[in-house]
């Protein structure tokens, strides 16, 4: 049986928008239902305000659903005296590094250490200051962004949880130091069968370190699945022939231009192939589709049928 | 030795990405038989990957007899002769008829005809045979 590390269950979060009482109310988190295993490395895609900051600080008790739930390890984070036991199983590097201005890299470790003394490790503290070449003695009022986020890393992955929760995690990074924290995330959290929960834009370098990925747009749950399934679900298909279906399960998206249907498919594509091939279909094209190819489809199809919605 | 290089943007899933290259490597005589592979845990952390999508790969094809795992003791290259006997030859065909559809159309589309495929694809498999003695070779030699 699976047992999950996150769970969300049609969770929404609603905030005030406008300006007066009878101001505008959006959904910054809209009947989200996530599903996280435990020990996978998940990266929760989307683009700005998707509403993944929003979930993460729910995750975090930091802030309170509207409606729904959400369940660390089966725990209410929202709840004492639950928060304190979610809170001791978690690691957590929020989106706004900020740091207190007269602490020091090292100030900041020791507090850290005393607050989960239980599960810190001096030597992985030790191990990611030198990996990602983070000086003790750097007082943070003259920290750049990038070591700003390397302090709350080093704090965070030192602390040997059992889920680590990252927000915009490469925020500031040069691509060497990257480079290094995919490989620290990689050997010395998944491998040890914890689990990391990261949100992000930055497509290219999570495609390689997830197992598993949602795909959030404007609040909602575009997809989500495990990695490996999903790329294999999707493909372009060009196609030549008479009467060819516009639409359908498999069919997320259907183009047609003079001499050819150009097709983006999210289900089933080995047998759409044989479908149209036996109906008399010439496949000019077949090939798969990189995850910031599924991402971008997937968020404008979905921005098109609201846009519809909008206007009927 | 064996040298994997994985892109993640290619769309093929990143695990046949692996297993691809082992099953090349193999045929290729760039690892030998009982050669000793790198562990899950490392071949993830040097190609940034997930160490489930390695374990994935590896547990593919440990069960087609490519490599062998011996439990505390690391994982190794099977025996030549092992490789890909645990499959059905209908598998097999199954498996590499794909390639060679896509190898007809790209012909096909260069106004390339039979004979001249049939050429390319002896000295592949000529290539590939010599390069293999070559390792074996070489092998003995280390010894």
């Amino acid at each position: 049986m699976t047992t999950y590390a996150l769970q969300t269950f049609e969770l929404v979060k609603t905030y005030n928008t406008g300006i007066s009482l009878f101001g505008k109310k959006t959904n910054a988190v809209n009947a989200l239902s996530l599903n996280v295993p435990e020990g996978s490395n998940y990266g929760l895609l989307g683009r700005n305000s998707a509403g993944k900051t929003t979930t993460i600080r729910m995750a975090m008790g930091l802030a309170r659903p509207t409606r729904g739930s959400i369940r660390v390890f089966g725990l209410d984070p929202a709840r004492d005296p639950e928060r304190v036991t979610v809170l001791q199983q978690v690691a957590y590097v929020p989106e706004d590094k900020v740091l207190v201005a007269s602490f020091t890299v090292r100030r900041l470790l020791e507090l850290n250490r005393a607050f989960y003394s239980s599960t810190w490790s001096d030597d992985m503290a030790r191990k990611v200051c030198q990996r990602l070449e983070l000086p003790l003695d750097l007082a943070f009022v003259r920290a750049s962004l990038g070591n700003k986020t390397k302090t709350a890393l080093v704090a965070a992955i030192a602390q040997r949880s059992r889920l680590l929760i990252l927000d915009e995690p490469t925020t500031g990074l040069d691509p060497l130091v990257l480079d290094e924290l995919l490989r620290l995330l990689v050997e010395d959290c998944t491998a040890e069968g914890r689990t990391v929960f990261l949100s992000t834009h930055q497509l290219p370098e999570i495609e390689k370190i997830a197992d598993y990925i949602g795909i959030m747009d404007r609040g909602k749950l575009l997809l989500e699945g495990r990695l490996d399934d999903i790329r294999s679900s999707f493909r372009r298909l060009t196609v030549r022939g008479a009467s060819l279906p516009g639409t359908g399960p498999q069919i997320l998206s259907a183009t047609c231009n003079t001499d050819a249907t150009q097709y983006i498919l999210q289900r089933d594509p080995d047998e759409f192939e044989r479908l149209l091939v036996a109906d008399g279909a010439n496949v000019i094209e077949s090939v798969p589709l990189s995850l910031s190819e599924i991402f971008l489809e997937l968020c404008r199809t979905s921005e098109e049928v609201e846009d519809e919605q909008a206007i009927l | 030795m064996l040298s994997l290089h994985i892109s993640p943007s290619s769309g093929v899933p990143v695990y046949l990405q692996i297993e691809q290259q082992i099953r090349q490597s193999l045929a290729s005589g760039l690892l030998r038989p009982d050669e000793a592979l790198p562990s899950i845990r490392r071949t993830a952390a040097d190609l940034r990957i997930n160490p489930n999508t390695v374990a994935r790969a590896f547990s593919n094809l440990e069960r087609e007899g490519i490599i062998r795992t011996v439990p505390g003791g690391g994982t190794f290259v099977g025996s030549l002769t092992a490789s890909g006997s645990g499959l059905l030859k209908a598998e097999k065909l199954r498996r590499i008829r794909p390639l060679v559809a896509q190898l007809a159309i790209e012909a096909a589309q260069l106004r390339l005809g039979p004979d001249d495929i049939h050429k390319l694809l002896d000295s592949a498999i000529d290539d590939l045979a010599r390069r293999s003695r070559t390792a074996t070779r070489s092998s003995g030699e280390d010894k």
